[in-house]
């Protein structure tokens, strides 16, 4: 009997057995209300991964809706449960943030080419449906503060995807356009799309044979296969909230930088509108309330008002605060190689783009009062930090790589106080923004690192990188490390940069893989290399084959690193070795006569010891470097 | 019910006093047990009998699965004003409702054969012509020669605003009353051979469903071969049956949501049965198809050789995939005319591996992919005018779990329908006592896809069905009947609450119908031809609005009317009478 009743029970064990297995519908954390906080104590710790999703790794084929492989430009398969599954390889290799792609829905596809980078977004309420949905989002985020990994998202408020044409000749249909058969004699040959005509400062004009006939309407696309639909919350499907001026051919021209189309036919918003303002603050906190994320890279800065910035990062700084989170990172990306502008979002006293005098505040706070009447005075605080683009041109491109005088290095150095302002933003990071720029080598914007280096010998480029990498993890500020480059990736201008991650299985037993976790090692060892204030110690005009031709040295010490100290000395002489030495004046460092220093990049720990009078000799082959630690301060596994 | 799986249907070689060509012989013998005819009894409907047992209610209606004009659309392929059922339905039951007529049809007719068997010959109608007169409800007569059967049903209506009627059951299989027209039309040939004692039947079904020409003005017809075999009983082994062919083959529905829940398979290849003496039929088969869908078949252009210009096709991607089989099963007698019926099925799917191309001359590797499905039925029945209830419940994994004609289109990392799953129970049953019945069906489906985590295409879903009806006057030749279900649908899809908290969309769907009806064959759930005025309620949640993209009148209305009269028949066809 006991056996009979025994059936039953085990039947209904088995039902409920598979029902629970199969049956439970849950999204994870999602479950719960997200609980934000702060999961970073200095930013100047972590080192950030910028990858793009749609090319990292593809962990689920649900999302792989017109995926196209071939094409550099098509959508690939990647998603954000690839990424979380691949969080074993990138803890590996080191990095402790990553900056992934924009989350919101884009424009499918546009003149044949994907939205799969995320610029180009439709709705900014919904995340992009090829990277997985909000859960994939979350458990990604999740799964990374499990790990002690932050998560900085990307976003864009200057512009939405191609969302509609100007109906320059009022026919109520987009048209391409050639007109004139430029003939001796004849009218020239003009050129017109209406998706994306060239800038015109009074807004597009429509014309007819008879000649002007006011502005062009701006007529929103409606495509759902291609999702070419007016753009949401529905305050971006309303004309008037894009400057309606075409697209920017100068961008010297502030007027065009500001308002003028990005190209490729990005519709650009008018950003001092209050109700433009306040809806960036809200889809954006919501992403931050939603997934716990630690930071925001915004994209395009410099094409967006000051008053602009003031306000979006002030009022979500408090709103983030509000929910539990702080020290929420903001840096901005302005494509240029001018110190002055691209520190100028980071600056608190910095208010104009239509005026000589950049500090004049009077018109600018007027104009910001307009808006900040829904919460505290606003005040001149913007950017956390921004993307380093001018060491991007100067140093990584035209030092390490073009063999150019190392003083270029120490010159740029030296005007970042003042370019980038000393005052961290009220609820911001709390770090002071000229201390903690962000970093790169290159990015997905620009070639690779070794594109450029492609003729040259496997020695040379490959020393090239790994010395560059070496200032990147060395040198003060937030290092950030593109994808792809732990493979030796060599991809020439976008979209060529833009490979498959998992075309190289992932390998984590190559030489730059391992040079990167060794300097990251490194850098997590010493503080110094974190967070000491940095002195340049040597560096030369001399490029040629002169004793110290591309030698560069510079000290990490004080500050907050308190009393820890490093000293990091770099050859970028491709064919030369080189010291810190030049017609008997030697490098004198700050470190006391006697001290012993240590190589701790060298197999055998090579020493080195100070000077009587202060000064140190040590000698590089080309294309190396020493990473030199008081003897008693090397830490152990270093 | 199928009368394969009636009880009493005695192996054909235990009364070789049945085999009385032409009559019916083995066929007739068969049916004749599953109607509860009894031993002996057969060669003449005529004859007394129990009445048939009820334990299966499903007659082989092969308009759901196959052609999928019932079937939901595929993810993706899904029309814009409808919401996308499951990616794939239930391995038996492919992706759309199964067609109702014909299972229930079959029942019915067994029991209408039980109920004309109970009639006194004095109230029969008239024979028109030769031999007795004909109960279109009961098997077909298996006399050698040529014969025709049908299922059919047409529906003219719509909803309160003069648009066409449309199906509003959010759940892969929810209330027959909205489908739309579909007809059988069945040609079989039966032969006796006396050189080796044994029987043929070749039979061919076509089916149409919309558009109809009267409807559209166009002729235009949209046709499938449903049935296309032929099977020879007795052939060297008294109760082994072998069929080869094209065949609908399949087990018990649930009448009210045209939906068979455990067996529901359409392929070309063929099968063996063996009917044991005392109530045991054990049934294997192995058949191949090719879903059209590119997971099999990819055909693309290329140069043709010998330096000709222009293109020629080659099929890059190019597998079957080999479904198999086997059902045992045992009835067993129960009190007076009853008896309790017990199943276990199995199927195993595979596919070979092949490659696709996925961009030009760029290909993909596809491994070799399989599934399998288990699962059992216990049934239960009284014998008399079709009472039964059935349970079942069903476990498909992998490639199964898309049933024989879909493909799975969310694959895992390797390319695989490895993870996917589907799980479900089910519930069918009738009861009638006087001038009252009561029908009902039930199921609760799980089904994920091989994709990882939730999406969209990942749901949990279930329908309660109810009909009481009433026949109503001294001949019973009308009668009422309601309808009530209700359905519910969660999909792997977000909805956030106010407090950033995520639910699964969450579709609740309640139907209530009243079905005036005229049943010329008198009383019995499953007695058709049935003239049925049909207004059917619906009202819908606002999640289940959300399955509807905002321009559709489904989206916007919380509360639907649909109004039609409907036909519906069967009679004589092996659809609802074949084992």
């Amino acid at each position: 009997m006991r056996e009979r009743a025994r059936l039953p029970r085990l039947a209904l064990a088995l039902a409920g057995g598979l029902v629970g297995s199969a049956g439970c519908m849950h999204f994870g954390a999602l479950d719960d209300p997200p609980q934000l906080s702060t999961h970073v104590g200095d930013w100047r710790d972590q080192v950030i991964y910028q990858l793009l999703v749609d090319r990292f790794a593809d962990g689920d084929d649900a999302n792989n809706y017109r995926r196209d492989p071939t094409g550099m430009a098509r959508y690939h398969g990647g998603d954000w449960r690839g990424v979380e599954e691949k969080l074993d390889y990138l803890e590996e290799l080191g990095v402790t943030a990553l900056w992934i792609s924009p989350v919101v829905k884009n424009v499918d596809t546009d003149a044949n080419v994907d939205g799969y980078h995320g610029y180009w977004a439709q709705d900014f309420t919904q995340p992009n449906p090829h990277f997985g949905d909000l859960a994939d989002l979350r458990s990604l985020v999740d799964a990374a503060h499990d790990r002690d990994m932050l998560v900085i998202i990307d976003i864009v408020t200057n512009h939405v995807g191609q969302a509609f044409f100007y109906d320059i000749n009022l026919n109520g249909v987009p048209d391409i356009q050639l007109q004139g058969d430029g003939r001796p004699g004849k009218s020239p040959v003009g050129h017109i799309t209406e998706y994306d005509p060239d800038f015109d400062p009074r807004g597009i004009q429509a014309f007819t044979s008879l000649g002007e006939a006011g502005p062009a309407p701006a007529i929103f696309q409606y495509d759902p296969a291609t999702n070419h639909i007016p753009p949401y919350p529905e305050l971006f499907a309303k004309p008037e909230v894009y400057n309606k001026r075409g697209r920017t051919f100068n961008f010297d021209i502030p007027d065009q930088l500001l308002h003028g189309d990005f190209p490729g036919g990005l519709k650009d918003v008018n950003t001092t509108r209050c109700d433009v303002k306040r809806e960036f603050v809200e889809v954006y906190a919501r992403w931050i309330e939603l997934t716990d994320a630690d930071g925001y890279r915004i994209d395009t800065i410099k094409h967006v008002e000051y008053e602009f910035w003031r306000y979006f990062t002030q009022r979500l700084r408090q709103r983030l605060k509000k929910s539990g989170k702080e020290k929420f990172l903001m840096f901005g990306e302005a494509f240029d190689g001018n110190d002055a502008l691209v520190g100028s979002f980071t600056r608190n006293d910095y208010y104009n783009h239509w005026t000589e005098d950049k500090l004049e505040a009077a018109d600018a706070l007027e104009r910001d009062a307009e808006c900040g009447g829904d919460g505290p005075v606003l005040t001149g605080d913007m950017l956390d930090s921004a993307f380093y683009f001018p060491q991007h041109y100067q140093v990584f491109g035209d030092v390490i790589r073009g063999g150019s005088a190392t003083q270029k290095i120490a010159d740029l150095w030296g005007t970042r106080a003042q370019n980038w302002g000393n005052t961290p933003p009220a609820g911001g990071i709390g770090l002071v923004p000229s201390k903690t720029q962000i970093n790169f080598i290159d990015n997905h914007d620009v070639a690779r690192f070794l594109y450029w280096l492609q003729g040259e010998p496997g020695e040379v480029s490959r020393g090239m990188l790994h010395n560059a990498l070496l200032l990147l993890f060395t040198m003060d500020g937030i290092p950030n490390l593109y994808y792809g480059t732990e493979q030796d990736f060599d991809g020439g201008n976008d979209p060529s940069n833009r490979e498959d991650l998992w075309k190289s299985d992932y390998r984590t037993d190559g030489a730059t893989f391992k040079w990167i976790q060794r300097l990251i090692k490194v850098r997590k060892a010493y503080q110094a290399l974190r967070k000491g204030d940095t002195l340049v110690v040597w560096a030369t005009e001399h490029t040629d084959a002169e004793s110290d031709a591309g030698i560069f040295a510079f000290e990490r010490f004080g500050g907050d690193a308190g009393d820890n100290y490093a000293l990091v000395v770099m050859n970028h002489n491709r064919s030369n070795q080189a010291a810190p030495e030049f017609d008997g004046s030697k490098m004198k460092v700050s470190v006391g006569p006697g001290t012993v220093l240590v190589d701790v990049l060298s197999t055998a720990k090579t020493e080195y010891t100070v000077d009587v009078d202060g000064t140190l000799g040590v000698l590089l082959p080309p294309l190396t470097a020493a990473i030199l630690i008081p003897k008693g301060a090397v830490a152990s596994g270093t | 019910m199928h009368l394969r799986s009636l009880p009493l249907a005695a192996p054909p070689s235990a009364s070789p006093d049945l085999l009385a060509p032409p009559r019916g012989g083995l066929w007739a013998r068969i049916l004749a047990g599953a109607l509860g005819l009894g031993l002996g009894a057969l060669p003449t409907r005529a004859s007394a009998a129990p009445p048939p047992p009820t334990s299966s209610s499903i007659p082989a209606d092969a308009e759901a699965d196959a052609d999928g004009d019932d079937a939901a659309p595929p993810p993706g392929d899904a029309d814009a004003t409808t919401p996308a059922p499951a990616e794939a339905t239930s391995s038996g039951t492919s992706s759309g409702a199964a067609d109702p007529s014909t299972s229930g049809a079959a029942e019915v007719r067994a029991d209408s054969a039980t109920a004309a068997l109970e009639t006194k010959a004095s109230d029969r109608p008239k024979a028109s012509g030769r031999g007795a007169p004909h109960d279109p409800n009961t098997p077909p007569d298996y006399a050698q020669g040529f014969h025709f059967g049908s299922y059919g049903r047409i529906t003219s209506g719509g909803d309160a605003t003069g648009r066409p009627g449309r199906n509003a059951d959010i759940v892969a299989f929810g209330s027959r009353l909205d489908e739309q027209s579909y007809a059988e039309l069945e040609v079989r040939r039966e032969d006796y051979w006396e050189a080796t004692d044994s029987y043929t039947r070749a039979v061919i079904t076509l089916a149409f469903t919309n558009p109809i020409f009267h409807y559209t003005g166009k002729f235009d017809a949209s046709i499938g071969i449903r049935n296309l075999y032929i099977e020879a009983a007795d052939l060297g082994v008294k109760g082994l049956r072998v069929w080869m062919g094209s065949r609908m083959y399949r087990g018990d529905d649930i009448y009210l949501l045209n939906f068979w829940p455990l067996d529901n398979l359409n392929t070309v290849g063929g099968g063996v049965g063996y009917w044991f003496k005392r109530g045991t039929v054990f049934k294997v088969h192995a058949g191949l198809n090719q879903p059209n869908n590119g997971f099999f078949k990819q055909v693309v252009d290329r140069p043709p050789v010998q330096n000709q210009l222009g293109a020629t096709e080659v099929a890059i991607l190019d597998r079957q995939k080999l479904i198999t089989s086997a059902k045992l099963e045992h009835t067993a007698p129960a009190g007076e005319s009853g008896g309790i019926k017990a199943t276990v099925y199995g199927e195993f799917h595979w596919t070979g591996k092949g490659q696709r191309e996925i961009a030009d001359q760029v290909y993909e590797a596809l491994p070799a992919d399989k599934g399998f499905v288990v699962g059992a039925q216990g049934s239960a029945f009284t014998g008399k005018r079709s009472t039964h209830l059935n349970l079942v419940v069903r476990y498909a994994r992998g490639l199964a779990t898309y049933g024989e004609f879909n493909a799975p289109v969310q694959l895992a990392p390797d390319r695989t329908s490895k993870g996917a799953q589907e799980l479900l129970f089910a519930l069918s049953g009738n009861w009638e006592r006087g001038p009252f019945g009561v029908m009902l069906g039930s199921y609760y489906r799980i089904f994920r896809n091989a994709a990882a985590g939730l999406d969209f295409h990942d749901l949990n879903e279930g329908i309660a069905i109810v009909r009481p009806q009433v026949w109503l006057g001294k001949r019973k030749f009308a009668g009422i009947a309601l309808e009530a279900s209700f359905q519910a649908q969660q999909r792997g899809s977000i909805v956030l609450g106010d407090d950033g908290s995520a639910s699964p969309l969450f579709g609740k769907v309640g139907r209530v119908g009243v079905i005036p009806f005229l049943t010329p064959g008198g009383q019995g759930a499953f007695t058709r031809p049935h003239f049925q005025l049909i207004y059917l309620l619906t009202a819908r949640n606002a999640d289940a609005r959300a399955l509807y993209v905002p321009e559709d009148v489904f989206a916007r209305r919380s509360v639907d009317h649909f109004i039609a009269i409907t036909a519906e028949w069967w009679f004589g066809s092996t659809s609802y009478f074949r084992d």
